[in-house]
């Protein structure tokens, strides 16, 4: 094994041709994950308040919408939204915004459930005990409903981005050039070292990746003994 | 409007993805079953030379994305091999055994296969542990009290259990599998997704190649999750009985 073939690239690998070009590596990563995680979070926000509060048809047929979401592997949305996005918005839309709202749409789909169940996880008599102090359901929601059910949801929001971290590699199928792609681009150019470029590219989404579930660990650990306190 | 339907030969093609789809993933799903259940024992063992490496396997494999573990055994084990192991490797064999020929299939399979595999078993892994623990631990301990050997234990009364409960999450790691075996077109195995984006650019009938690639996966994870519907209402959770 040479890992002298890491050495010269690092600064490829870590931040593409930035500052002479487009940033890319893992810092583009990075960026996919971050803006794809702030835009799960609140699509799943939005849409679990709104399976928590429509009831009859539309209920159901939003479990079906996100149902389809939750159905069809990554790489296919990826696809849809590389082909529909332009149609949709009459201009060409750059291939990290394509993952981006890609990653989005399966992300909130997972995650509107995970609210859902934390909303429905509050006794009822929270809903009915701000009714009684004259709140409206939407002040209800934002007072006395989502303080408490956010700090249950926090664990599946953080293991469901780990996942968003995961697949932003396969932005590399449209050629955005993040992590992965820069892997194989230099492996590629080199030809003599896959093993060891793939080796350090694996090494770095480990740390990325654990570093956010050993979070998730100690944040589920801390509001889990919180809760046997009261 | 009949100039709108893809070919019956481009037809041909997605369904041929698909039986690549759905032998990879079958295969993969039944391999990392039995690899999930053995890292399972390896990480409840009570000595730390199995349950640490056990460990420390299973978060690697978990915290990285499966394309970049593909993109490993593709070229980065390929590198690693002595070049006739490869050369073999990447040459058609066959065997005749009995009545039928096996064919030893080309490297992308193999490497495709692997990485599948090895990725699904480390989640089936934290399943199957989970599922152990929603045993109550009076279980073994009462199986203990009736004289069973500890490998007893685990096979007659914790595994049996366990599976019960772990089986509606092993349902959703198999569809994970056929959702995840869409990467293997990365490495170049022809299965569905890589299927529809070859007929795509080919006819330019893009709505028509991946609508048809979507319903096929979408009808493979809803296949799945009757199926488990229907074992569930046969077999009811342990939990319901209780």
């Amino acid at each position: 094994m040479d890992f002298s073939v890491i050495a010269d690239n690092l600064s490829y690998f870590l931040l593409g041709a930035w500052p002479h070009g487009p940033l890319g590596g893992a810092a583009l990563t990075l960026v996919l994950s971050i803006s794809s995680a702030l835009a799960s979070g609140a699509l799943g926000l939005v849409l679990g308040v709104a399976l928590a509060t429509t009831h009859g048809p539309a209920h159901q047929g939003l479990v079906l919408a996100l149902g389809f979401f939750r159905a069809i592997p990554v790489l296919m949305l990826i696809f849809w939204t590389y082909f529909l996005l332009p149609i949709v918005f009459g201009f060409n839309v750059p291939g990290t915004g394509t993952v981006v709202v890609a990653l989005s749409l399966i992300g909130g789909s997972y995650l509107a459930h995970s609210v859902y169940a934390g909303i429905a996880s509050l006794p009822p008599g929270q809903w009915q005990a701000a009714a009684a102090l004259g709140l409206r359901r939407a002040d209800a929601l934002r007072h006395v409903i989502l303080p408490q059910a956010l700090p249950i949801m926090l664990p599946s929001f953080l293991n469901q981005w780990i996942a968003l971290i995961k697949d932003s590699s396969l932005a590399y199928v449209i050629g955005v050039g993040e992590l992965s792609f820069v892997a194989t681009q230099v492996s590629n150019r080199e030809m003599v070292y896959p093993t060891e470029i793939f080796l350090f590219v694996a090494l770095l989404y480990f740390i990325i990746c654990s570093s956010l579930e050993l979070g998730a660990g100690a944040i589920a650990r801390r509001y889990g003994s919180a809760e046997k306190q009261t | 409007m009949l100039d709108q339907l893809l070919a019956p030969k481009y037809v041909g093609w997605l369904i041929d993805g698909f039986y690549v789809t759905l032998a990879v993933s079958a295969l993969a799903s039944a391999a990392a079953t039995v690899l999930g259940l053995l890292l399972c024992l390896a990480r409840l063992a009570p000595t730390r030379w199995l349950a640490w490496p056990a460990l420390a396997w299973l978060s690697l494999f978990r915290n990285t994305p499966l394309l970049v573990q593909l993109f490993f055994w593709y070229f980065g084990l390929a590198a690693l091999m002595p070049q006739g192991l490869l050369e073999w490797l990447n040459t058609p064999h066959h065997w005749h055994l009995a009545f039928f020929g096996v064919r030893w299939p080309p490297f992308e399979y193999v490497a495709g296969f692997t990485g599948l595999t090895l990725f699904t078993a480390a989640f089936i892994a934290e399943e199957f542990r989970a599922g152990v623990r929603g045993v109550p631990p009076g279980q073994a301990v009462a199986a203990r009290a009736l004289g069973l050997r500890p490998w007893q234990v685990w096979r007659y009364v914790v595994i049996p259990q366990a599976f019960r409960i772990a089986l509606p999450p092993l349902l959703g790691q198999y569809m994970n599998a056929v959702k995840n075996s869409s990467l293997t077109m990365a490495i170049g195995l022809a299965e569905l997704s890589y299927a529809s984006r070859q007929v795509e650019t080919e006819t330019f009938k893009t709505f028509q190649a991946f609508g048809i690639a979507t319903l096929l996966y979408i009808g493979t994870v809803a296949v799945i999750e009757l199926a488990g519907q229907w074992v569930q209402r046969r077999r009811p959770a342990l939990g319901a009985v209780r």
